[in-house]
């Protein structure tokens, strides 16, 4: 799932300047935050060490990174999670299985870019 | 059908069934844990689902991906406690674990796709899963002081293993702990394996360092029957432990008493964390093969440098023997590491065995506790794979010949439940791997009614147990009153020993009336290359598998006696029977075969319980050797095991010991007291 979203992503880079930073748990998503200027965060909700709802709350109770916006992707079968992401501050929600432009289009939005 | 497309089935193949064992392990160790599914092997199971989901849907086989998209559907209300656990639940796991199963067959052999009833299972899980789930009454985390922050950022299943964990009586804490920014993933885990053996970590929340230096906090929600002094014990000094609710009991009920392993949540992702390379097995054949080349070209310098000493060429041979002995040495290196990338453990087949002994004793209505031992111990890939069968038979047997039916076990005085251990473990070069039950055990006269009945003895003739035995390997025997569907398919346990015999295993029995039976089956390590001892009869040279030999001996021809017109030998008090391997094969022998002094060396050989001591004229040497098979027309010589390259164009053939005793014991008998 997390190359197919940086390959994607990264398909978005040819039409905009996009800089990946990749995270492979929640705890590698915490060391990172600090030595980057994030303009978005992708995350999804069943992660190893903490999971995505927490990375979110961490996020948007921290001062330095709560303006961050966040897109938060998870299974269909978690609509209750998604209601708790929406509550916690995340901007963004994205059902798997989802289609590339669905997520390129979310990403626009978080980005302030018109869609295509 | 493109070489492509060929690859991408043969790598799906083998992940699925990698996935598929283990699911099938992890559904026996469900089953064993009755109500009280421990939530890490719930979790384990929803994600074996998951990867074989994702797996199939990115490869296009669909039935699979349906299926398994499905109980991922249902796993997931299991593992939030929306589907509650039951027989159904189990017995619809075990068999779509199966269809499963069957589906992955199917790819490469069609015909398999029609035992499957996709559709049908579907509908089971449907049924299932909309079953009413359990009623809860108000609020379970009512009485629960947690802060709106670490409730809100509960995942809807971590949630409901909270309300798990207060409805069990457990103590909620919440464990708060600030670390440095550098290190904090180390500490952080290091805690929690801590804390798990005493509970479950529910969450972890990240906050600003609460201490408002330039760390980070975290507040562990943990639920444990522990007290808080055990807790805050260890979690550690630093760790600030607040209990947000008692628990009800201070004494855990024994079925609670779980312990969850340290490092159980693992990975989400399908990303492997495994440190191994899939092979082809065809591939490991190859460079076996090369191997087995170079152990031949070395014996070819072994005997370039023999000839050159006997010609006294003293320099050159001295520095040969130094070459060769180097190239010896690194040769056995590279044959030992080349074995190893071999070995798999016996464990791999013991899910599949887990699954026919369900479903073997559910048809026969007998209740079977199967307990499975030695996982690890390990063997040639190949060889595991071809024992699969006739282990499946030997506990086929077990439970339908050996396993009394719960009313009778009863009436013995022993626990309805009958108990089928499957036990594996390496001695020496072999492995030796007993399945053994708690039934009725062999009783030697039922035997002869049947082997009389059958033709295969007289009803005069005496019957003890080791000729019982012998009798149930004979072909065409078979105890059942009437042929049940399950051991009667047309194989008899006389083909369970041709096929360990194939791959130069023997089979035994252990039995006790009334108490039960061991079927012990030895196996080599590996079939590739085998040290074998090469002896000379006549004006033949033959290898013997080091294996089979116990020991040699010399003698003279005055010390073989006869007993019951019978050549035999007094080994230890033991009496030896001998078989004269010149007499076996048909081999001209120049020397005065029946003088009192002609000098013979027996080497005593050993298949399962059987000996026999095999009279040769000269022990040669012992060496490596690499067998080769000789080919169909051959094959149907019995005693032979292959032939084998020892020298510059020598070929010699390798002796089996096993089928040697069964097919030539009488005939060397009646040959050497017709004289």
């Amino acid at each position: 799932m997390r190359a197919y979203v940086t390959t994607l992503v990264e398909s978005f880079h040819d039409e905009e300047e996009v800089e990946i930073v990749e995270a492979s748990s929640g705890f590698e998503a915490l060391k990172v935050l600090p030595h980057h200027k994030l303009d978005a965060i992708l995350t999804d909700i069943n992660m190893p060490d903490i999971n995505g709802l927490e990375l979110v709350s961490f996020i948007k109770n921290h001062p330095g990174y709560k303006a961050i916006p966040i897109l938060v992707i998870s299974t269909e079968s978690s609509e209750e999670d998604r209601k708790r992401a929406e509550a916690l501050g995340a901007e963004e929600y994205l059902v798997k299985p989802f289609a590339p432009e669905d997520l390129l289009d979310k990403l626009r939005r978080l980005l302030g870019k018109p869609s295509a | 059908m493109t070489k492509d497309d060929d690859r991408v089935k043969e790598e799906f193949t083998s992940e699925a069934e990698e996935l598929l064992d283990a699911l099938s392990n992890d559904l026996v160790e469900f089953e064993s844990q009755g109500r009280n599914v421990r939530p890490e092997l719930v979790n384990k199971i929803f994600r074996e689902i998951h990867s074989l989901k994702g797996l199939a849907g990115m490869l296009g086989f669909v039935q699979i991906s349906e299926l398994s998209h499905n109980l991922e559907d249902m796993l997931d209300k299991l593992r939030m406690g929306k589907v509650e656990i039951s027989r159904d639940l189990l017995d619809l796991l075990y068999d779509a674990v199966d269809s499963l199963n069957r589906l992955v067959i199917a790819i490469h052999d069609p015909a398999m796709e029609a035992l499957v009833d996709v559709p049908k299972l579907t509908s089971r899980i449907h049924a299932l899963v909309s079953q009413k789930a359990p009623e809860q009454k108000g609020d379970p985390l009512a009485g629960l002081e947690i802060d709106e922050q670490t409730r809100k950022s509960l995942t809807e299943y971590e949630e409901h293993r909270l309300v798990e964990n207060v409805k069990s009586g457990r103590a909620i804490y919440l464990v708060e702990v600030t670390f440095d920014f550098s290190d904090f993933d180390e500490k952080l885990r290091a805690i929690t394996a801590a804390l798990s053996p005493l509970g479950e970590v529910i969450s972890t929340l990240p906050a600003i360092d609460s201490s408002g230096g330039n760390g980070i906090s975290f507040r562990l929600l943990y639920g444990s029957d522990a007290d808080k002094a055990a807790v805050i014990d260890t979690a550690g000094r630093e760790a600030n432990v607040r209990s947000l609710r008692t628990g009800a009991s201070a004494v855990a009920p024994a079925d609670e008493a779980v312990v969850a392993e340290p490092g159980a949540e693992e990975d989400f992702t399908l990303r492997s964390m495994s440190r191994t390379v899939r092979v082809d097995i065809g591939k490991l054949d190859h460079v076996m093969n090369i191997v087995g080349e170079l152990i031949i070209e070395k014996n070819h310098l072994e005997g370039v440098t023999r000839t050159l000493q006997l010609q006294n060429q003293r320099m050159v041979s001295h520095e040969l023997v130094k070459i060769s002995r180097n190239f010896d040495r690194k040769l056995n290196e590279l044959q030992k590491s080349v074995i190893e990338t071999r070995m798999v453990p016996i464990g791999q087949i013991y899910s599949k065995l887990g699954r026919t002994v369900r479903k073997v004793a559910r048809e026969l209505r007998k209740e079977i506790d199967l307990v499975l031992r030695g996982e690890d111990t390990e063997l040639d890939k190949m060889m595991v794979e071809q024992l699969t069968d006739p282990l499946m038979h030997i506990i086929r047997n077990a439970i339908d010949h050996g396993i009394e039916p719960p009313e009778q076990r009863v009436a013995a005085g022993k626990p309805a439940t009958a108990r089928v251990v499957l036990n594996a473990y390496q001695k020496g070069n072999s492995v030796v791997i007993d399945v053994i039950d708690d039934g009725r055990g062999i009783d030697p006269e039922k035997v002869k009614q049947v082997a009389v009945k059958r033709g295969l003895m007289q009803p005069k003739e005496q019957i003890d147990l080791p000729r019982a035995c012998e009798l149930l390997f004979t072909p065409g025997f078979s105890t059942a009153a009437e042929v049940s569907e399950i051991s009667g398919r047309g194989v008899g346990l006389d083909v369970v020993r041709k096929n360990l015999q194939e791959l130069k295993g023997s089979i035994d029995i252990i039995s006790d009336i009334g108490k039960g039976s061991t079927f012990r089956i030895m196996l080599p390590i590996t079939l590739a290359i085998i040290q074998a001892l090469v002896v000379r009869a006549g004006d033949e040279n033959f290898a013997i598998p080091l294996t089979s030999v116990e020991e040699s001996l010399r003698i003279r021809g005055r010390e073989i006696t006869t007993v019951e017109r019978r050549e035999v030998f007094s080994l230890r008090n033991f009496a030896l029977p001998l078989l004269r391997l010149s007499d076996a094969f048909q081999v001209r022998d120049g020397r005065d075969t029946s003088s009192p002094d002609t000098k013979w060396f027996i080497v005593v050989t050993r298949a399962g319980e059987r000996m026999v001591g095999i009279l040769v004229d000269a022990l040669v040497r012992q060496q490596e050797i690499v067998i080769k098979s000789i080919g169909d027309r051959l094959k149907a010589i019995p005693g032979i095991a292959g032939a084998t390259e020892i020298g510059e164009n020598e070929i010699i053939l390798v002796v089996d010991v096993g089928s040697l005793i069964d097919n030539y014991g009488p005939t060397a008998r009646m040959a050497r007291s017709g004289r």
